[in-house]
């Protein structure tokens, strides 16, 4: 690709004038959303990430370094998507506070790199034109230059980096094409000055903003970005947090509206007339068009997947297929984990003299770690599906689609992105909701993000569905157990959807904000950044699975095993070691707990399980592998599930899990808030002190209510029809 | 047609038969496939007013309705956006004569 020589890097001194190695530029990367903004930052920075926080507010914060082409050393900084500077969302006022240098941890760009996308030019150099007026030195990096390619839009370059002023890098961020011509380009920006306005406001205007510009520059604004700044607050009701502390600015905005009025000049629609003016007059000299016949593909793919009646039948049809495809697709990968696991326990067991350690390496560490560690397949393979349909542009669709049905409820399609991301995990899920501007909104949704059922309730599913729903094919090819995990989703989902509504109507009564969605362009997803998200959400599962996990799993087998009995020689050695078990603190723990879950079903290693999922759900599964690998005659026993079945009620002979009981408990746990991680979450998002922890604790009771209730009515009505026992 | 604006139906009405250019109306109020200049945003309330501008929905552009139903698809500077019927209802428009050569 010869046409993506960047005119201004030929055009400059050599790296000389780089920053020396030592140094590190600061390089913050802003664009709009689907501009392949965090594709190129994968490209970038690789697994050289860190994900965290901005200070003080739950805005994800990823930063990762990288090298430029002349060697220096950089670190990046992805800003969260935004369509422009106007702080309208909590996404956009970071992304402004950060340029501006008014970062709560001090971080101060060097260089700023808008990524803009070459298909939709012209709305992207509306942002592009606000960032130029920030006071720091910019770079564009022009992305998809095979997407306007494919349409026909031919760009012209080295006139594009006359009219903007800065280095201009054509890419192809997901092929790796044009990245050495970005980060070199960065290294020379870094020594340019900062770029300005581009366009003229008529003096009456500018004499109307002096006063604002005024107040600007004396709180420290630099120049520039104090005309960005006075621009901008024609357009807004009220000044944003890091600008109330200057005194007297409100006055002076205010009186500027009320002279522009005067004038004639409608302040809310200034800065979108001169910007759009003149980002006008650059289209036209800078970019041409092809005579676009008929269609665009997206056009004709949406024509389809937004159709009145095959749009929302392919959309319940590509739910269906992600859940199943999580049941078929990990199945073989599942069984290698669980042998991988069990042979390096028998070889690690197998090094060890007969005894209380190699009891507690064998079947607290390894059974317990092991039964969780078992479902890292399905993780990675449901944030893949759902990565997929996030990249290529279906989900938005999907939350045009669910706005109806969201309206009706009285959230808005914007609630759908935070609930489905709740499929993943709640963590995020909650922390997407920050996309929804009205807090009444972003309440409800966040009361009901954890309903949708998360990975961390798959292993309790799929062991359960796994070893007590028939493996039997249902018409047009449907399993049985595909089908029932996906009517636990179902369940959740419709739940969350009845909740909202009474949330709406009860403690967060307001109106519904009406919906505005981009819908991007079809696209083929990033492979990279797809094995990124993955890594990144299979690292932090492994990782809860070694440290949460691995110590609940000791505690539990020390629970579980001391105090210590003498054996009674007339039993036989299994009995022998169920009575060992009932016998132990964990056993009198569970007695305790048995006549609170007997009215479900469950018996006392259901309700000792239960009792210490409400860490982590997943400890379910580890404690249930803990329990029978303790209480197993057999150190390499069958797998879990088998175990289970053959499960025996000692008092009557009869199967302790019957499909009824294991169906009222996935019931539960479609339903339980048993995550401390949601639970801190939600405190933090709801506005944190008295109020984070009553919406926490609002939370966390009425799903435990539901949890409770809605299992005991499985169980009672499925014995008064005759299932199970 | 009405009888009580005999002079506006004279103005706008050409002589050579086309239709009479239309009058400013709600943007919920196009069909599919047609184009329309925005005229003003004055009912969307100012924060998501805000927004639409910033997306390239300002006073004097020239939107393409793609699709209409509860809500409505737009073509704005080439990108799509999805509004909510309470927004298309505050936009107001200026319907523009179809384009003859739009499907070669």
């Amino acid at each position: 690709m010869s046409d993506l020589a960047v005119p201004v890097v030929e055009s400059t001194p050599p790296v000389s004038s780089a920053p020396t190695d030592a140094a590190v530029l600061r390089v913050a990367l802003v664009g709009n959303p689907n501009t392949g903004k965090t594709t190129l930052f994968n490209a970038l920075t690789g697994l050289r990430q860190r994900v965290g926080n901005f200070a003080g507010v739950t805005v994800e914060r990823v930063e990762g370094m990288f090298r430029t082409a002349g060697g220096a050393r950089v670190s990046c900084l992805d800003l969260p998507g935004s369509y422009s500077l106007s702080a309208s969302s909590p996404d956009e006022q970071i992304a402004l506070e950060v340029l501006l240098g008014k970062a709560r941890d001090g971080w101060r760009p060097d260089v700023i790199v808008v990524v803009v996308d070459a298909a939709h030019l012209e709305r992207n150099l509306y942002l592009a034109s606000q960032v130029l007026e920030v006071g720091v030195p910019v770079v564009v990096a022009l992305n998809q230059m095979d997407a306007a390619e494919a349409k026909g839009i031919t760009i012209d370059v080295p006139e594009l980096i006359h009219e903007l002023g800065v280095p201009v890098v054509p890419l192809i961020a997901k092929r790796s094409q044009g990245l050495d011509a970005l980060t070199r380009a960065c290294e020379i920006a870094v020594t340019l000055p900062a770029p300005g306005r581009k366009f003229v406001l008529p003096h009456a205007v500018d004499d109307a903003l002096l006063p604002v510009v005024q107040h600007l520059e004396q709180a420290g604004f630099k120049p520039s970005a104090a005309r960005l700044e006075a621009l901008r607050l024609m357009s807004v009701q009220h000044a944003e947090p890091h600008l109330e502390t200057i005194a007297g600015l409100d006055d002076a905005r205010r009186d500027a509206t009320v002279t522009l009025a005067q004038m004639g000049i409608a302040p809310q629609r200034l800065e979108s007339d001169a910007r759009y003016g003149w980002i006008g007059e650059v289209m036209s000299r800078t970019t041409a068009s092809r005579e676009s016949h008929g269609q665009s593909i997206s056009d004709r793919i949406d024509a389809v997947a937004l159709h009145r009646v095959i749009g929302p039948v392919l959309f319940i049809a590509l739910m269906a297929f992600v859940f199943q495809s999580v049941f078929t697709w990990a199945a073989p990968l599942q069984d290698a984990i669980e042998g991988g696991i069990a042979a390096l326990g028998s070889l690690v067991g197998g090094f060890m003299p007969e005894g209380e350690l190699r009891s507690l390496v064998v079947d607290g560490v390894f059974a317990g770690v092991g039964s969780v560690l078992v479902f890292l397949p399905q993780i990675c393979i449901l944030f893949l599906v759902i990565g997929v349909l996030e990249d290529s542009g279906y989900m938005a669709r999907a939350a045009f689609l669910m706005d109806r049905v969201m309206r009706r409820v009285g959230l808005h399609g914007r609630s759908f992105i935070p609930m489905l991301s709740g499929y993943a995990c709640a963590v995020p899920g909650i922390m997407a909701t920050r996309v929804i501007e009205n807090r009444q909104d972003r309440l409800a949704t966040m009361m009901v993000v954890p309903l949708m059922s998360c990975s961390a309730r798959l292993p309790v599913y799929t062991l359960l569905i796994g070893s007590f729903v028939p493996a039997s094919t249902l018409p047009l090819g449907f399993g049985l157990q595909g089908m029932t995990l996906l009517g636990m989703y179902l369940l959740g989902t419709l739940t969350a959807l009845a909740v909202a509504a009474v949330f709406k109507r009860t403690l967060l009564k307001g109106p519904v904000r009406p919906m505005i969605l981009e819908l991007p362009s079809y696209r083929w997803p990033s492979v990279r950044t797809l094995g990124v998200t993955v890594w990144q959400r299979a690292m932090l599962f492994v990782r809860r699975a070694g440290t949460v996990i691995m110590s609940l799993s000791i505690v539990l087998w020390a629970l579980a095993t001391y105090p210590r009995t003498a054996p009674d020689p007339l039993l036989s050695e299994m009995s022998q070691q169920e009575q060992q078990l009932e016998q132990s603190a964990l056993g009198q723990i569970g007695k305790v707990i048995e006549p609170l879950v007997r009215p479900l079903g469950y018996d006392w290693k259901i309700g000792v399980s239960i009792a210490a999922s409400f860490a982590a759900r997943e400890v379910f599964v580890s404690t249930m592998g803990t329990i029978y690998g303790v209480g197993g005659d057999d150190d390499n026993a069958a797998a879990l599930g088998e175990r289970l079945k053959a499960e025996v009620d000692p008092n009557t002979g009869r199967p302790v899990y019957s499909t009824l009981v294991a169906l009222g408990l996935m019931v539960f746990y479609v339903y339980a808030l048993m995550c401390m991680s949601t639970t801190a979450i939600t405190v933090r998002e709801a506005g944190g002190g008295k109020i984070g922890w009553s919406w926490a604790a609002i939370q966390f009771g009425y799903m435990l209510a539901l949890a409770y209730g809605a299992a005991w009515l499985v169980y009672t009505v499925g014995r008064a029809l005759g299932y199970g026992g | 047609m009405s009888t009580k604006l005999p002079v506006l139906e004279s103005v706008t009405q050409p002589a050579n038969g086309l239709l009479a250019e239309a009058r400013p109306c709600a943007l919920s109020q196009c069909r599919p496939g047609s184009r329309a200049t925005v005229l003003g945003l004055d009912d969307c309330g100012s924060d998501e007013a805000c927004r639409l501008r910033a997306l390239g929905l300002c006073e004097g552009t020239s939107v393409s309705v793609i699709d209409a139903r509860h809500a409505m698809v737009l073509d704005v500077r080439g990108t799509r956006i999805a509004l909510g019927s309470a927004l298309t209802a505050g936009i107001t428009v200026q319907p523009l004569p179809a384009v003859r050569s739009a499907r070669g």
